[in-house]
């Protein structure tokens, strides 16, 4: 069986590229485009990344990104964020509901949106105990991290659907 | 996209005037809703014939704040991409030799970024654009009435052409085909409505005050057994009516989810593979069978009881005024109470009941699953850990269930509190009236029977939105369903071909499912008559997708296949398919006998036929083997039979059919070394003097293939005989050290 390659702090160096990607520099090679791709994305959203090159073959895993210096992080984070663009929902201004759709507006860490979602059992999940995924009609993600911490009257418009 | 050209706002064209570009110079527009930080924001990518300007900013309250603008020379630009993350999209664009990302968007501006860069790289190489690229490019997205984007590009309504009086006008239409019945349903309603109406008033007012009454000028006085009677007959005449009433109601409704269904059925199988491929199964069997039953009600419960409630409630109000026009009007006062209390507990008891209804379908699946899955369970001795699993899911439906007993306890006693109230007013001021002389006992008596009798029609009225708009949401499903029009469809001139010989030439041929991601690109394939040619790749290289455009069960966008010289689009369907003969790895075999599954390509067949065709596939034996013979019923409900077997049975039906084009997807993989040799015998029979397109990935199967053809990534890389592959050393060459090393490694 293959063995987990870990990439750590130690034997990778990596960079951003002056196209706004992350490069990555192993041993004699120098990869100019790597994507991070994240194993677990809602348990371990830190951990568990599989790096990977343009053709999308694995070179490694970081198994934290805290294990690396703060300047690397800062890499790591701004790409994870893009590829796993998903806005928060700080506040829910209203959910209006008409043949079998759900129109949203809401407010996030991102600024204000509207959304449509379908209503069926794939738009609203529970991912795990208080965080929602909620899943627009073009795919398009957001999260309610922790619903009991949102104000009464968000909390009311979503309480019906938990 | 064109219009978005003449939509671009003011601080943008003041942007584009410092680079000295003009509104009349841009051919092409996406905009986008993030800016470079993931704020929601806009970004406009502009091209004209020799620059890319990307704009980067926030509009919020109607200010633009720039984030950054950039213009790039065409000649920079080397290639141009959008790539998909997992929530949205980058613009990237190949310059001076790095990637470089150029703006984000979110998935809602994912298609239009596609489209983009497919025709920024036909400006690139110097074309020009024309009408039918954009129109290609945007059919999919857009309504074609409006220009709006739809809400949800996978249900094509638009927001502002929906319109649901149109719905409800085309619902209507349907009962000219049941009027007869609907005629006569209103006229019974009306009748037995009348009736009801008449009790309280001959129970009440002409009991108390005429029968029972002494004094002048009454002439009903003492005949208690004549008014009796009278009041018997009218309840049979309202029982024969009520029993005619329902008979008649059930046979149409019967009737029209019978219709409803046939026509969405109908519908469905007229429609193209790719219908299918964007919406789920399980969603369609909704629409066969849950939104014909939301119809139902609307025929037979909605519109019938609609009219008649509303009669009634007009027709005891009317009486009552009439009687008394102040305790008539006192009567109703807790009215609005009693709809605010009903419009309050009906969305809540809805949610409440959908909960209940969703929990119960997971522990339902729970239970199956873990008992389907029972071998797994015991084998690891986990029966406490299912258990465990039970007894969480089956805690949730309690909880939903002391939820639902406790608001009805609640609520109902409420709401009869209310409805009490009523009467407590018609008691209370009615029986001060009649102390009073004002009025008489007997008014007193009706007054309060229909007191009792406006409540049933209250309780309708207040559900009719919920009614209606359920009714409205199944009714513009189906009729999405019917609208739809299939993507492959014949021509009115198509041309028929009963004797094809099978000679099949792609030229340029490029598709996708989805709009920004192409499968196959430039294919060019000539497959002369009767060869067999073997289709090699890995997994996910278009090999079935070629095959799919082969049997025309998608239509190309991008250049020609034709089958002896004539295009496939000109070509009469049915002839198509009636010589086409597929055999795939997963074979569907109907419910029914194995006789007609063998026949099912051709119901005319004769019983020799069949034999025949059963013992050219191997497959007679075991047939025979089996108690009923040609007649075991299989399917989901009957016997069931091994992979190879069902194989057999598919091939069986191939050689009935007698194709003059056959495809074989992965027909023998997965089957035991012993079956697939059986298998691979009766192919070769199949195979002789047909056209053949075979995939597999067990490279020694194709070894009497005629050609090879390499497939890898949407492009053919490679085609020759095994031999002239061998030595040109590239990717087959590859693929077959692959295979005979894995072989040694099992020993084999």
């Amino acid at each position: 069986m293959e063995e987990i390659k870990y990439l750590t702090n130690e034997n990778t160096t990596f960079y951003k590229s002056n196209g706004g990607f992350i490069g990555l520099k192993s041993g004699e090679t120098d990869y100019k485009r790597v994507s991070l791709i994240k194993a677990f994305p809602f348990s371990f959203s830190n951990s568990f990344i599989s790096v990977r090159d343009k053709e999308k073959n694995e070179i490694g895993i970081i198994k934290n990104i805290d294990d690396f210096s703060s300047d690397t992080k800062l890499l790591f984070v701004e790409e994870l964020e893009r590829r796993y663009y998903l806005p928060v929902i700080d506040k829910i201004n209203s959910i209006k509901e008409e043949f079998g759709y759900g129109y949203w507006d809401v407010l996030t860490n991102h600024g204000n949106k509207k959304f449509t979602i379908r209503r069926d059992n794939n738009s609203f999940i529970n991912i795990k105990d208080k965080l929602i995924l909620i899943i627009d009609v073009d795919g398009n993600r957001y999260e309610i991290s922790d619903y009991t911490t949102l104000d009464e009257k968000s909390f009311k418009l979503i309480e019906l659907m938990l | 996209m064109k219009d978005l050209i003449k939509e671009i706002p003011s601080y943008i064209k003041e942007i584009l005037v410092i680079y000295n570009v003009s509104l009349e110079e841009i051919e092409l527009i996406a905009i986008g809703d993030l800016n470079f930080r993931g704020e929601f924001g806009k970004c406009y990518a502009l091209a004209t014939k020799s620059n890319l300007i990307i704009i980067t900013g926030n509009n919020d309250n109607k200010n633009w704040v720039e984030e950054s603008s950039i213009l790039y020379r065409l000649d920079e630009i080397e290639k141009l991409d959008s790539d998909q993350l997992v929530s949205g999209g980058i613009l990237v664009g190949l310059i001076n030799g790095e990637d470089k990302i150029l703006c984000r968007y979110t998935n809602t501006s994912m298609n239009d970024f596609g489209i983009f860069c497919r025709l920024f790289s036909k400006i690139k190489e110097g074309k020009i654009l024309t009408e039918e690229d954009f129109k290609n490019e945007e059919m999919t997205i857009y309504c074609p009435k409006c220009g709006t984007r739809y809400e949800d590009p996978i249900r094509k309504i638009c927001p502002n052409c929906f319109d649901k009086r149109a719905i409800f006008l085309r619902v209507l239409s349907y009962l000219p085909r049941y009027k007869v019945k609907i005629i006569f349903i209103l006229i019974f309603m009306v009748i037995s409505s009348l009736l009801n109406i008449i009790m309280p008033y001959l129970s009440g007012n002409i009991f108390y005050d005429e029968v029972l009454k002494k004094g002048e000028n009454l002439n009903f006085y003492g005949k208690i057994g004549y008014f009796v009677i009278v009041l018997f007959l009218i309840k049979v005449i309202s029982t024969i009516v009520s029993i005619i009433y329902g008979r008649i109601n059930s046979t149409l409704a019967a009737k029209v989810v019978f219709d409803l269904k046939t026509e969405i059925f109908n519908a469905l199988q007229r429609l193209s593979l790719s219908f299918y491929n964007s919406k789920q199964t399980g969603s369609l069997m909704n629409n066969v069978n849950g939104d014909a039953m939301h119809l139902q009600y609307f025929f037979h419960d909605g519109v019938p009881y609609f009219i008649v409630n509303a009669l009634t409630m007009v027709g005891i109000f009317s009486v009552m005024v009439s009687i008394n026009w102040l305790l008539a009007i006192l009567t109703i006062l807790p009215v609005p109470f009693i709809v605010f209390v009903l419009k309050k507990i009906f969305p809540r008891q809805w949610v409440l009941y959908s909960r209940m209804w969703r929990r119960n379908s997971s522990l339902n699946s729970l239970i199956s699953d873990s008992l389907t899955g029972s071998r797994v369970v015991k084998a690891f001795g986990k029966e406490e850990v299912e258990v465990k699993r039970f007894g969480n899911a089956n805690k949730n439906v309690y909880n939903v269930n002391v939820d639902v007993g406790l608001m009805n306890q609640t609520v109902y006693p409420f709401l009869f509190f209310f409805m009490g109230t009523s009467s407590l007013i018609v008691w209370g001021y009615g029986g001060w009236l009649v102390v009073k002389g004002a009025i008489s006992f007997g008014t007193l008596i009706t007054f309060t029977g229909y007191v009792g009798m406006l409540m049933g029609p209250l309780h309708f009225m207040t559900q009719i939105t919920d009614w209606w708009s359920s009714c409205m949401n199944s009714a513009s499903r189906i009729f999405e369903i019917l609208d739809t029009v299939p993507e492959v469809e014949e021509k009115m001139d198509s041309i028929s071909m009963q004797d094809i010989k099978g000679e099949i030439l792609l030229k340029n041929v490029s598709f996708s499912y989805e709009p920004n991601k192409p499968i196959l690109s430039d294919i060019n394939l000539e497959i002369k008559s009767g060869e067999m040619i073997g289709l090699v790749g890995h997994s996910g290289a278009g090999k079935s997708t070629l095959t799919n455009l082969i049997t025309r069960l998608y239509d190309i966008k991008e250049g020609s296949i034709t089958i002896d010289g004539v295009d496939l689009k000109d070509m009469n369907l049915n002839d198509l398919h009636s010589q086409i003969a597929l055999v795939l790895q997963e074979t569907y075999l109907f419910m029914g006998s194995i006789a007609e599954n063998i026949s099912y390509a051709k119901p005319t067949a004769t019983i020799d036929e069949i034999i025949e065709a059963a013992k050219i596939a191997n497959a007679h034996d075991f047939i025979m083997k089996l108690p009923d013979g040609y007649d075991t019923i299989i399917g989901s409900r009957g016997q069931s039979l091994s992979g190879g077997e069902k194989q057999r049975v598919a091939i069986a039906r191939a050689v009935l059919l007698n194709p003059k084009i056959l495809i074989l997807d992965e027909a023998t993989a997965s089957l035991d070394t012993e079956t697939e040799r059986l298998i691979q015998e009766a192919l070769e029979r199949l195979i002789k003097g047909r056209t053949t397109i075979s995939i597999a990935h067990r490279l020694s199967t194709l070894r009497n293939a005629d050609r090879l053809v390499v497939v890898e990534h949407g492009k053919i890389i490679e085609q020759g005989t095994h031999e002239e592959l061998i030595r040109l050393k590239g990717i087959y060459f590859n693929l077959v050290k692959k295979q005979n090393e894995a072989l040694k490694l099992q020993g084999v």
